[in-house]
């Protein structure tokens, strides 16, 4: 009985600080929190938009590369951008699509190369963004990683703690990366900054097969709900003169188009030599270069839309 | 055991729920024997060891089956054989110590002082070089040559039990980083291995832990990423990475210490209490009364008193010695070799220079204390810029920087105070004020002179306030445990 009074003040003392820790994470102003926000709205917005529709899906390199306004005019057609994080993982991303896809619908894959190389279709963000999102075992995340990704949910971080305080102090509000607010097609409206100098990324690995065969998985998914897939190579700032980049960008869409229809220039393969289009990351586009890659983009899906 | 790698507790986990289970219903059902507890933290801390590192568990299985037949035989042959056979299995067991951690350093910096080393010596060696070392293979050899010794100097020459002695050598809370328990303490508590789950157990073993955690994940973990090594320009900076350093090593050794403890005292073994609030010491001696000491009374016991035996004229010299090669311990490196000369020399100023210094200063001071503290903290500061660096060229560099007047310029000042980011500057002074203020209650008990250095941490209010704010404020990118490298 005193034992069991014991354990009990102890794991009370414990649930209840990882209770107040959780409560951060998800809803007080940690990454987590924003990409929770991003998801949660646009699920929001995307059932609020009439079918048949296109649904733009994928990482970051999807959210902050699309301008759904440009697409909607070329396509006539109303367009949501359900892009998320990279680091979210595809076995994640996938599923969450989904329950958006109506009959009719027409949902664009735009999978960065990172995506594309996650051996097991998860990344870094996958545990906290399951559990945020109150989906903790979609994804087949290992119990050990997720056991892991639990409790440190609870576990915010002095430096988190402080980054928030400072921002409420100092702005009036938490900052997050994922924070600023969406168009009513789901589209980022604020450019981020690059702060350190430019390279040309250069792509080491075509597409792994996990990736590969998760993507399949999916367009039989999209396909039983009556939509149809589409994959699209993102556009990258990257090197077009490395053999190797181009080889391995070719076998990633070879590979794709095994699956179902892929859209890219075929003599650029997608890659970009003007850092003036990107904004913070090699994915993420200005909002010119996002006019424009719509544009392109439009042009590209125009046929197989009307097929 | 690395207590800050998840796939520690996940294992224990996976472990504990059926065997525990198994264990509750076979109790229930009267098939349980008391046997099988003994067995069970056997394979529960051979399991942890071989997670660890698969490679080094076959080392260590060695090990443990070469010492106690050997330790077994001894302990029946004549007092002569006995002291031979202990000799050989002391220098054996030291051997195996060196072959792993010091090979390496014997030949590149040690043989390459005097002799042109080829680079490709480790192809041509007839031994395997490792490039790093086994887990705790500084901890357990040196539990089992004081087993060795404690079982030559027993009155009562009784056979352990194999079991016993695994259990003993093994036991997962401390065999990677301490404490390096005795014959006498240990042995006794793991004989015949029972569980024993009491609420007292799981109480203190729980304020132990969270004590423990919060050094390490809070205090130790938060400090951690605002040590530059590379700084080697700016005296300011690198007193203040030196003073970082110096916190950050006893809260992340202790919280190790007090988290093995934590755990031990769950499954109701008391371990010893390895540190006891080193930073309130008032001299050096006190220093090493209070840091380590496990390992302190260690070297005192096997190293400096058969070392000094009845030549007591010397025993200044041997103290130099055993401090020196104290030092020498921590790692196969320079730096510790001149940080355990370094704190040797210490000792030795204040044995001949302490006592006219106190006389002197107290006709000035009317409280020389806070004094002595000072130089004393200020001293062992100054060690941990040894400690710190391995790199021996950046080491002189920095010991050059620090008796260079002109690097302590106002410009180097405000570089020093304006290197952090406002988000670091805070964080960091934030960690720095709980540390500060753990320090504070550390000298508070001392100076109540409480059984316990951190009697005021082990309060049942204070050590659940811990909990909280580790579980709230651990840095959630643990950094390795730095004794994990010795």
């Amino acid at each position: 009985m005193q034992t069991s009074r014991t354990l009990l003040g102890w794991i009370a003392t414990a649930a209840l600080a990882w209770g107040a820790g959780s409560l951060y994470t998800a809803y007080g102003g940690s990454s987590t929190t924003w990409l929770r926000s991003m998801y949660e709205r646009k699920m929001t917005l995307a059932q609020a938009i009439a079918s048949p529709k296109l649904i733009v899906t994928g990482g970051s390199g999807a959210h902050y590369t699309i301008d759904s306004d440009v697409l909607e005019a070329a396509l006539d057609r109303p367009v949501i951008n359900l892009g998320i994080d990279g680091q979210v993982g595809l076995n994640l991303i996938l599923p969450s699509v989904l329950p958006q896809v109506r009959a009719g619908d027409t949902v664009v894959l735009i999978p960065e190369y990172l995506l594309l190389e996650q051996e097991a279709g998860l990344g870094e963000r996958s545990g906290p963004f399951a559990i945020a999102t109150g989906h903790p075992f979609v994804g087949h995340i290992p119990p050990q990683q997720l056991a892991q990704d639990a409790m440190l949910f609870g576990v915010p971080s002095l430096r988190a703690l402080v980054k928030s305080s400072l921002d409420l102090a100092t702005l009036k509000r938490v900052t997050g990366y994922y924070d600023d607010p969406l168009t009513e097609h789901g589209d980022p409206t604020l450019d981020k900054e690059r702060i350190g100098e430019w390279w040309l990324l250069r792509i080491k690995r075509p597409a792994m097969p996990y990736p590969l065969e998760r993507i399949a998985q999916f367009r039989e998914d999209v396909e039983a709900q009556g939509g149809t897939l589409l994959l699209a190579l993102p556009w990258v700032y990257a090197d077009a003169n490395d053999p190797e980049t181009r080889a391995n960008i070719q076998a990633t869409a070879t590979a794709l188009s095994e699956i179902a229809p892929v859209v890219y220039d075929f003599s650029t393969l997608n890659i970009q030599s003007d850092p003036d289009l990107f904004t913070d990351t090699h994915y993420h586009l200005t909002a010119s270069g996002r006019a424009l890659r719509s544009q392109a983009l439009a042009q590209q899906i125009q046929p197989l839309l009307a097929d | 055991m690395n207590f800050s790698e998840f796939s520690f507790w996940w294992i224990l986990l996976l472990f504990c729920v059926p065997f525990f289970t198994a264990r509750l219903v076979g109790q229930s059902c009267h098939l349980w024997r008391g046997s099988f507890d003994m067995v069970g933290i056997a394979a529960l801390s051979m399991l942890l060891f071989f997670h660890a590192s698969a490679t080094s568990f076959l080392v260590f299985v060695v090990q443990i089956l070469f010492n106690y037949g050997m330790v077994r035989w001894m302990i029946t042959r004549p007092p002569a054989q006995e002291r031979l056979i202990a000799t050989v299995l002391i220098i054996l067991d030291v051997c195996v110590l060196a072959y792993f951690k010091y090979l390496t350093f014997f030949v590149e910096d040690a043989l390459g002082l005097v002799m042109p080393v080829s680079s490709s010596w480790r192809s041509q060696f007839p031994l395997p070089v490792l490039g790093g070392i086994p887990p705790g293979v500084s901890f357990y050899t040196f539990q089992m040559v004081a087993f060795v010794v404690d079982s030559l100097k027993a009155r009562r020459k009784k056979a352990i039990e194999f079991m016993d002695y695994v259990n003993f050598v093994a036991f997962f809370p401390q065999i990677v980083a301490g404490p390096i328990e005795r014959r006498s303490s240990l042995l006794p508590q793991v004989s015949q291995f029972r569980f024993k789950f009491t609420a007292a157990n799981w109480d203190w073993g729980f304020r132990w832990l969270s004590l423990g955690l919060f050094m390490k994940f809070v205090l130790a973990d938060n400090i951690a990423p605002y040590i530059d090594l590379q700084e080697t320009a700016n005296a300011w900076l690198v007193w203040f990475y030196a003073f970082l350093f110096t916190l950050r090593i006893y809260f992340d050794f202790a919280g190790y210490s007090f988290i093995a403890l934590g755990i031990a005292r769950i499954l109701g073994v008391r371990l010893t209490v390895n540190f006891l609030a080193p930073y309130t010491s008032q001299s050096i001696n006190e220093f090493w009364r209070r840091w380590h000491v496990s390992l302190s009374t260690w070297f005192r016991d096997y190293v400096f008193l058969p070392l000094m035996g009845s030549r007591k004229a010397w025993a200044p010299a041997f103290l130099f010695i055993t401090f020196t090669l104290s030092g020498f311990w921590h790692g196969a490196a320079w730096n510790f070799i001149l940080w355990g000369a370094y704190h040797g020399a210490l000792l030795l100023l204040l044995r001949y220079a302490g006592r006219p210094f106190q006389k002197t200063v107290s006709q000035y001071i009317k409280q020389p204390q806070a004094l002595s503290w000072a130089l004393t903290f200020g001293s062992i500061i100054l060690g941990c810029v040894f400690f710190m660096e391995v790199n021996t060229p950046r080491l002189f560099t920095k010991l050059l920087t620090l008796v260079t007047p002109w690097a302590y310029s106002w410009h180097n000042l405000s570089h020093a105070l304006s290197h952090l980011s406002l988000n670091e500057s805070v964080a960091l002074g934030l960690t720095l004020l709980l540390a500060v203020g753990f320090l504070l209650v550390e000298h508070i008990a001392v100076w109540q002179e409480r059984a316990l250095a951190y009697e005021l941490f082990l309060v049942p209010w204070v050590a659940k306030t811990l909990l909280v704010l580790t579980i709230l404020l651990a840095a959630n990118i643990p950094s390795e445990f730095i004794y994990f490298e010795f």
